[in-house]
C-alpha cells in the first residue's frame, strides 16, 4: 500500500504487539516492538498518541489547530509518517 | 568515556529445561560442572534468584534505563514465579518478550500471562516436522508445540517462530518458512547456529557445508521477498562462512545485559563459559547500576581503547566492534583479540581450518551430545 492510498477516512492505530511510552532515561516517546525500539521525533509523537480511533481526517483537523499550520502541507506530513511507520509494520489502518 | 544505557536485559531465569537441544547456548558447566551455590536464607533450593530478588533486578534493570526485557533460560516456564515476574515488568513500563519451548504452555497459564500483560512470545521449533524435531531436541515436543502456536494466536498474543539451523535442518528452511505461514506467526527467526555452550561442544555436528549455507541462504532472500506483506523474516547467517564479524551485541557494555539463573550479571550470556577469567558480579552483593557503570567485567571490552591491531586502525572498528568477544576467545584464547572470523584476523586460518574439516566430511557428519540438565529436577 502506498502512501497515496491512506485515505481520509482510514483510522490508523499502532500494530499488534507495538507500545508506545516514553523513554524515562530521555523523555522522548519510543515505539517498542518485539526486538526493537524505535525514538520518535515530534511530529511522529504529535500523531501517534492521536491514534485512538480517530480517523487520518480528524488528526490532522486536531493539529492543525492546535499548531495554527497549514492543512495540506500537514496532511502531507502526517501521511508521510504514517505510510513510513506503516511499512515497518508498526501501525495499521482501520 | 561517558558510561551509555542500557536498552534490554535478558533474563536467563532459569538453566532447567524439558528439551535437550545439542547446540543450547547455555554453559556446559551449569549442567556437567559444580553445583551453584546456594543462597544465603530461602528462595530455591538450586542456587537460582528467589521472586524477590528478580523483581529488584527488573526494577533496577528499568531505572538504568533498560526497555525491554527477554524471559529466557533454559525453558522459563519451569520458575512457577514467571507471571508475577512478567506483570513487575509490565509495571516497570518494560516491554516483555518470553522466549520459550512452549512445553508446559497450557491454556490457564496463557492466560494468566497475557493477563499480567505479556507483549510478545517467541516459540521456539527445532524443525518442521515431529520426526527431525523430536530427535533434535531429545524430546517428543514438536505436537506439543503446534497446539501451543495455535493457542497462542487465538489468545492474541504477537508470534515470532524461532528456528536454529544447523547440518541437520539446513535443508528444511523453506519447509520451516512454510510452517511460520501456516501458523499465521508474524515473525520468523530462521538463525544459524552460533557455537559457544553446548553448541561448541558439538560444533562437528552443527557445522553446515558452504553448499547447504548457499542453497538456505538463496530460499530465505527469496522467502523474504515473496511474504514481505505478511511475514518479517529474519535469516542469520553462520559468521564462520563471512569475511567479517558480526557486530556482536552492538558493542560490548553498550547495549544489553544479562542476568544469570544464579545472579550472575553478564555483559553477554556465553560470557561466564567462553571467558572464565572474566570476574562476574552478582546481584546478591551489588547494586545493578554499579555493575553496568563500575564493573571491570563490563569495562573490560568498552569503546575501542582495548582494542588490539588490526581492530584498532581499522575504519570497521565503530561498525562491527572487533567482533565477538567470546569467539575471540573461544578460537585463539584470549577474548581480545580480533574475532577469527575477521578477514583481517591473523588467526582467520582457524576458522578456515573447520571449514575444511566440515566441507571434507561429505555426508558424514559426527554425532552430538545431547545437553542435559543442571539438576534432576520434575518441571
Amino acid at each position: 500500500m502506498r502512501a497515496t492510498t491512506i485515505s481520509d477516512s482510514a483510522r490508523p492505530s499502532l500494530a499488534k504487539g507495538v507500545r508506545l511510552e516514553i523513554d524515562s532515561t530521555t523523555q522522548k516517546s519510543v515505539l517498542l516492538y518485539p526486538e526493537g525500539i524505535v525514538e520518535l521525533n515530534e511530529t511522529a509523537h504529535e500523531i501517534l498518541s492521536r491514534c485512538d480511533g480517530q480517523t487520518l481526517r480528524e488528526i490532522v483537523c486536531e493539529l492543525a489547530e492546535e499548531y495554527e499550520a497549514d492543512l495540506n502541507a500537514l496532511a502531507a506530513d502526517v501521511r508521510d509518517t504514517l505510510s513510513d511507520l506503516q511499512r515497518r509494520k508498526l501501525v495499521e489502518f482501520k | 568515556m561517558k558510561v551509555p544505557r542500557p536498552y534490554a536485559l535478558l533474563a536467563e531465569i532459569t538453566y532447567r529445561c524439558p528439551l535437550h537441544c545439542p547446540y543450547c547456548s547455555n554453559p556446559v558447566a551449569a549442567s556437567l560442572g559444580e553445583a551453584p551455590r546456594r543462597p544465603k536464607g530461602g528462595g530455591y533450593n538450586n542456587g537460582e534468584l528467589t521472586t524477590e530478588e528478580w523483581k529488584r533486578v527488573i526494577r533496577d534493570a528499568a531505572a538504568l534505563g533498560v526497555l525491554q526485557i527477554g524471559f529466557s533460560g533454559g525453558e522459563p516456564l519451569g520458575r512457577r514465579d514467571l507471571v508475577e515476574l512478567i506483570r513487575v515488568a509490565r509495571e516497570a513500563k518494560l516491554y516483555t518478550n518470553l522466549i520459550t519451548s512452549g512445553m508446559g504452555l497450557d491454556d490457564d497459564r496463557l492466560r494468566a500471562l497475557r493477563n499480567a500483560g505479556l507483549d510478545s512470545i517467541q516459540l521456539s521449533f527445532q524443525s518442521d516436522e515431529s520426526s527431525l524435531s523430536d530427535e533434535i531436541a531429545g524430546a517428543r515436543a514438536h505436537d506439543r508445540k503446534l497446539d501451543v502456536a495455535a493457542n497462542i494466536r487465538a489468545a492474541g498474543i504477537p508470534l515470532s517462530l524461532n528456528f536454529v539451523i544447523h547440518r541437520r535442518n539446513i535443508d528444511r528452511v523453506a519447509q520451516m518458512i512454510d510452517l511460520a505461514e501456516a501458523l499465521g506467526a508474524e515473525r520468523v527467526e530462521l538463525a544459524n547456529v552460533q557455537f559457544y555452550g553446548w553448541a561448541f561442544r558439538n560444533r562437528a555436528a552443527l557445522l553446515p557445508t558452504r553448499e547447504q549455507v548457499d542453497r538456505a541462504r538463496a530460499i530465505a532472500t527469496a522467502a523474504k521477498a515473496r511474504l514481505a506483506d505478511k511475514i518479517d523474516i529474519f535469516y542469520v547467517l553462520p559468521d564462520y562462512y563471512e569475511t567479517r564479524p558480526k557486530p556482536c551485541l552492538n558493542g560490548w557494555g553498550r547495549r544489553y545485559l544479562t542476568v544469570n539463573p544464579n545472579g550472575d550479571v553478564l555483559p553477554c550470556p556465553t560470557a561466564s563459559s567462553a571467558i572464565p577469567d572474566l570476574c562476574l558480579e552478582n546481584v546478591r552483593t551489588r547494586d545493578l547500576d554499579w555493575i553496568w557503570e563500575k564493573s571491570e567485567s563490563f569495562n573490560r571490552f568498552r569503546g575501542t581503547e582495548w582494542m588490539p591491531e588490526p581492530c584498532r586502525s581499522c575504519p570497521q572498528k565503530e561498525i562491527d566492534f572487533g567482533g565477538c568477544r567470546c569467539q575471540a576467545a573461544l578460537l585463539t584464547g584470549n577474548a581480545t583479540n580480533t574475532d577469527p572470523v575477521c578477514e583481517f584476523s591473523p588467526n582467520r586460518a582457524v576458522v578456515d581450518a573447520v571449514l575444511r574439516e566440515v566441507n571434507l566430511s561429505g555426508n558424514n557428519a559426527r554425532d552430538w551430545m545431547y545437553r542435559v540438565n543442571p539438576f534432576s529436577l520434575a518441571m
